[in-house]
Formats: structure tokens, sequence, C-alpha cells
């Protein structure tokens, strides 16, 4: 054998070592090279769950990552039924339907409290007929964060976490995104409309890829699209600090 | 008269001793001198009674108060899981006597004959379905729940049975005595329908489990509830049948009834996955000295072909029957009202476009409008902001919310939306109702909903409120 294709064999178990999954999964790509190339397989994985924060006063709000969240998972909820668990329920349907939800179709559900909003989406991930769950949580530890990844292998629906403390208060848990497929975090970017009009353009959002397990982070303003993918890339930022990689094997 | 204190109530032994109701109490402590007597507590009694028809589920889901001191009990359909009328009688009265409760009995086609033969018939009597006149005719005509001054005068009359007033014209005796009358008799005869106020709407879905000994261990109660479910699926499932509500319902050994209610999202008759929903709140389930019979009924009741047909159909539900359990599971374990799916409501006023409806229920399918951008999150109270707008009918150019100064970079509006004046009293509509939203873009990107209600020419000046967040 020779050494390239020797190479070849080891890469391809390290990844799937740190992909922590059983089987290949399928993933939902982005349709940009630039992201695209720095996600495992190729896209977003689907069959796990991802953690999508925001900064500032979005960590009681969670707009810009909600809206992120939406606009994402709007072609996967076509492929089955999709449920928003939230603690306020402050979503505004005709505002999902906008980004591209089939918003007449979600299931919404409020919890009580953080522990019902976990137990509702983990019981949601692992159900049948579920394509997509969204839960907005205030941290996942690593238990939770296991129990998640369970539910997503168990029932094959693709989880998003944005994480939020609607009634404020500190977060309870040191580290959050325990177990995730891949971190993210949003802001918005201030929008431009095509040339020639006026008011605001579609909705543009500064994305960074914080942790990526199986693949490395990256940043990129993105663009609400009406095109194949549900997002475009506008601009790719090299020179943005990012966080530093966590140990890959703590969360299995 | 007031101020006198009579008898209202009188036992046995005492009505032996030749006291009755309405009796003056001075009488009757002069005639019984060791008389033990207590007031009169009306709602303790209306609480009993109440109760009782609570434990009376045990016989049959339809039990309706006749106050002050009777029931009627539904027993259709629910007889031959005594084996016919005659046991299901029996086993009551011994019951309540178990109890330490004086009661009589009959079993009749109408509640007004079983009322009749029960307060003035012969003990227990059980009148055969098409023999109501005949077992009505001999008794007296106050058997037929007649106002008390309206039943003396037709005694008086020498009119003494029901028979002789069968015989009669009637419309000689509604010129004579009223219209009252003459419903009573047909109430009675079973010629006109009468409405009983059940304390849950009957249903013949009913199924029902006795023990020789009580139990009450969590497991016990775990494996009865499916067992019990699987009776009544079986029943549903032979009739092809689904309900969305069952009613499970424990009844200890001291008498009192405690129930569980669980709904369903969509119709079904899944044993297995019914009893799982109790599961989790049997614990709250407090056993006592032990349960001896269990009962579930369902409410709710349809076709099951149907429903699940118009969903597929309809295409609008989140892919129907899939996600049914699910939903049932976060419906039953979050309670009422947390589980829900949007729908469009035919309105401009952004708080009523929303309606919140049934996960699982068919949609109707006309959306929003998408030329009409609206935030992702709105608030339910708009919070107000400080907004500087060079210009009325502009956009503010800069706005502090949160104690956080925002620069517009970009905006668009306004949207005018008045509001619905055909839902105000008259004189509470006017300029000052008026909102005028814009969608405005700060330098950061952050997009926010505002308004201003009110207008500039009007006698107060407009206030700016930001109602909602596009993120």
């Amino acid at each position: 054998m020779s050494r390239e294709a020797r190479l070849k064999a080891v890469r391809k178990k390290i990844a799937a070592i740190e992909t922590g999954s059983r089987r290949a999964s399928a993933v939902a790509p982005f349709g940009d090279g630039r992201i695209d190339r720095l996600l495992p397989g190729g896209g977003l994985a689907l069959g796990h769950w991802h953690e999508v924060a925001g900064e500032g006063l979005e960590v009681e709000l969670a707009a810009a990552p909600g809206a992120f969240v939406a606009a994402l998972a709007a072609p996967l909820a076509t492929q089955g039924a999709m449920v928003w668990v939230m603690r306020k329920g402050d979503l505004y349907a005709p505002g999902l339907a906008g980004l591209g939800l089939a918003a007449e179709r979600l299931i919404q559900v409020e919890a009580r409290d953080e522990v019902q909003a976990l137990g509702a989406l983990e019981d949601a991930l692992g159900s049948n007929g579920v394509a997509v769950a969204v839960g907005e949580i205030g941290a996942v530890d690593l238990t939770a964060g296991r129990r998640l990844q369970l539910a997503c292998e168990r029932g094959g629906a693709t989880g998003f976490v944005i994480v939020r403390r609607p009634f404020g208060g500190r977060r309870s848990v040191e580290r959050t995104g325990m177990g995730a497929a891949s971190r993210w975090r949003i802001s918005p970017a201030p929008s431009q409309p095509a040339i020639g009009e006026i008011g605001l353009g579609p909705p543009r959002w500064q994305v960074t890829l914080a942790r990526c397990r199986g693949g490395s982070g990256g940043a990129w303003t993105m663009e609400k699209s009406d095109g194949a993918y549900p997002l475009r890339v506008v601009a790719e930022l090299g020179d943005r600090q990012l966080e530093t990689p966590q140990p890959l094997r703590l969360a299995g | 008269m007031r101020g006198v204190r009579r008898l209202s109530a009188v036992d046995g032994r005492a009505a032996k001793l030749g006291l009755f109701v309405g009796q003056k109490a001075t009488d009757a402590a002069a005639l019984v001198p060791e008389l033990t007597s207590a007031d009169t507590d009306d709602e303790a009694d209306a609480a009993a009674l109440a109760a009782l028809v609570d434990w009376c589920v045990r016989f049959s889901p339809a039990v309706a108060p006749d106050p002050p001191d009777g029931l009627y009990l539904d027993i259709g359909g629910a007889a031959h899981l005594w084996n016919g009328e005659g046991a299901m009688l029996a086993d009551l009265l011994a019951r309540l006597e178990k109890n330490h409760i004086a009661a009589r009995a009959a079993v009749a086609d109408t509640p007004g004959c079983a009322w009749a033969l029960a307060h003035f018939g012969p003990a227990d009597t059980i009148a055969p379905a098409g023999h109501t006149a005949a077992h009505l005719a001999p008794l007296p005509v106050h058997a037929l729940r007649l106002a008390g001054p309206d039943a003396d005068q037709i005694a008086r009359l020498g009119l003494t049975t029901v028979g002789q007033l069968m015989g009669l014209p009637r419309v000689q005796l509604t010129r004579r005595f009223g219209p009252s009358i003459v419903r009573r008799l047909d109430e009675a005869l079973g010629r006109c329908e009468e409405a009983l106020s059940f304390r849950r709407p009957p249903s013949p879905w009913l199924a029902r489990l006795a023990f020789v000994e009580p139990i009450s261990t969590p497991e016990d109660l775990a494996r009865v509830s499916v067992d019990v479910a699987r009776l009544l699926c079986a029943q549903l499932e032979r009739e092809g049948r689904g309900a969305r509500r069952f009613e499970l319902c424990f009844h200890r050994v001291d008498g009192a009834a405690l129930t569980l209610t669980v709904g369903l999202s969509m119709a079904g008759r899944e044993a297995e996955r019914i009893g799982r929903l109790f599961a989790p709140r049997l614990e709250t389930i407090d056993p006592g000295f032990g349960i001896e019979v269990v009962t579930l009924s369902a409410d709710g009741v349809e076709r099951l072909g149907d429903a699940q047909g118009e969903l597929i159909g309809g295409g609008r539900g989140p892919s129907g029957p899939d996600v049914a359990p699910l939903v049932d599971r976060l419906a039953n374990r979050l309670g009422d009202g947390r589980v829900w799916r949007d729908e469009a409501h035919p309105s401009h006023i952004p708080e009523r476009a929303v309606s919140r409806r049934p996960p699982l229920s068919p949609g109707a399918g006309h959306g929003w409008d998408a030329g009409r951008p609206r935030p992702l999150r709105l608030f339910t109270r708009p919070e107000p902001i400080e907004a500087m707008a060079p210009v009325p009918d502009d956009p503010p150019i800069v706005f502090r919310w949160r104690g956080l100064a925002h620069r517009v970079r970009r905006a668009e509006g306004p949207e005018r939306l008045a509001q619905e004046w055909w839902r105000l009293a008259p004189g509470e509509s006017g300029p000052g109702h008026v909102r005028d939203y814009y969608r405005v873009e700060d330098e950061a990107g952050a997009r926010f909903w505002l308004f201003r209600a009110g207008l500039y020419s009007a006698p107060v000046p407009p206030r700016w409120w930001l109602h909602g967040l596009f993120g």
C-alpha cells in the first residue's frame, strides 16, 4: 500500500471516530464550497443536534439565532413534522412564514421550565415522523447533550438548540453545547438591498462556526436566499478570532 | 312562619316514634325528650350528594343528581356488566347499605317513572320495558313530581291515582291545572324527552373491572389501567371507532372515586398507548385501603377511518398520524394549551392574525400575506421606546430601547393599521388608535418592528412602541 493510500485510510478512520456516528450520516449542504468544505461530509450533519447561540441581548430574546434556525430548517421541515419547544411562546407564525417555514404545520410547545423543555425536545427528537426539532434552552450540559444525541440517533431527526434564557438570570451550566455536532454564533449583520431598491434587503447574519465535530471553524456573512439553498454566503471573514477548540473526545 | 324550627328530615327510628318532616322542633322534643337533632346544612347535603354521584359512576357513567336526596342513573348499556338489572339494583342497594345510606331504588324506562316507583312504589321495583303505564297507574298523584300545591289540589278533587289522571282528556287537565301536570305525565310515560343534567355526559363507552381483592400497589394500578383500556378499546374496535378523551376512575373501598383524564390529539384506540399516558400520573392516586373497581369511559368518540382520511387528504396537518403519539405525550405531560399549531386568522391586527389550534387539526390552508413582512418574535405587550423622528410620518432616526440607543440605518414603512372599529365601543375609535408600523434596521443590522400610535395632528401626541424583532 502506498503511503498516500495509508494516510487516506487513517484519515478516514479518524474522521469516523471524531464524528462519533455509527453510520455515515446524511448532510444538508449549504451550497457553497467556502463553508461546505469545512463541514464533515460537506454539509450540516442531519440526525445530529446543533447549538445556535446569539450574543448580548440575544441571550434573552434570541431573535437572530431564531431566524437563522428557521431559515436553515425550512427545507428540512418538508420531510416530516417540525417541533419548536420554548419556554416563552413569543414566536410569531407570520414571521416564520416569511423566512420560508411552513408555519401552519409547525407544532409549538411551551414548557414550564428548563427540565420540561429539555424533556420535550428529547421526546420530539426521538419520535417517529419528526424531521426537525428546535428547542430554546438556557444551557445543555454533558448529560443532556448526550441524551439529545441518543434521541437523534433513535428517531433520525435533526435538532437545533437555541441558547436562550427568556426570563434572564445567570447561566446554570459553565459550558453549554456539550455533545453538539456543531456550535454556531449568530449575530445580525447590516443588510444590502438590491441596487435600485429602497428599504431593507434580505436579512443577513454574521455566522460563526465556533466548533464542529470532525470539521473546523469559520466565519461568514450569510443572507437569506430564495434559491435552491436557504442561505447564501455573502462574504467570508478570515480574520475573526475563533473560540479555542475543545477536546473532541469529551462528548464521545 | 319565621323563627319556628321544624324538622327537615327524620330517620327510620324517629319516624317509628311518630315524628314527621315539617313538625315543629319543640313538639318533637316534647314527644321524644331524648331526641338528638342537628341543624340542617344544605351545602353539606349538596356536597354529599355530589360525592355520591361520583361514587355511582362505578355503575354507570351517566349519573345525574336530583337534589335534595335523589340520583338518576342512566344504566342503558351498563346493566349487562352485572348480568341484568336485578343484580345491578341489588348490588347498588347492598353497597349503599354498607355505607349506612338508606335508599330506595327502582328501574324503569323513564326517569319520571323510576322516580315515582322509587318514592311511592313497592320496594326495589323493576318495571320491564314497555310496562311503564301499568306500573304508574296505581301510584298516588304525588308520584308525578308535581309542585306541592298542585298535587294537593288534585288530590282534593278526588283524583288519587296517576291512572285516573291518565284517563282524563289532556285539554281539560291543562286548562284546570296548568301545563306542568301534562308535561310531568308525558315525561313519566316517555312521551317526551326529559333533560337530566348529568355530571358528565352519558357515554355508552364504558369499561369496568372489579377485583375480588382490593388492589393498591403502583404496579397493579398500572397493569389494571392497561387491562381496562384493552376492554374499552376492544369495544371501540368492534364498532370501528376511536375516542379523544379517556377518563379513568379508581373506586376505593371507602367509597371515594379518584379520576384521571387524558386527551388524545387524534381519536385512537390503542390500549397500550392509552395506558401509558395514564402511567406518569398514577402516582397521584392514593389507594387508601385498596381499590375495588376501575372504570374507564371514553368521550369524543368518532369514526376512526373518516378523521384520518381527512387529515391525509387535506395534507395540511403535520404529517398526520405519525406524530400523534408525540403530541399526546407532550400535551398530557405539559397540560392544556401548551402544545399548539398556529393558524392564520383573518385579521390585519398583528396580535389577532394568529390563532392557536390543536396541533393535529386539519388546517384551513389560507396562510399569511407574504407581501407584508412580519417579525419573528412578537411581544405580547409592545415595549415603549423613546424615538426621534424629524418629520411627521417618517421613521425615527434614532430610538432608545431598554437603555440602549439604536441609530436607524435603513427603514421601511409606514404600514398603517387602523383598529378594527367594529370591535370597539362607539367613541373609542379615532386617530389615537391608528398605528403606523415601520421596519427599521440599526447600524449593527438588528431589525425591529416599531410603530407610532396616534397622529401628530391629534390633540394627544403620538407615542412610539417596539412590537417585535425580526432577527
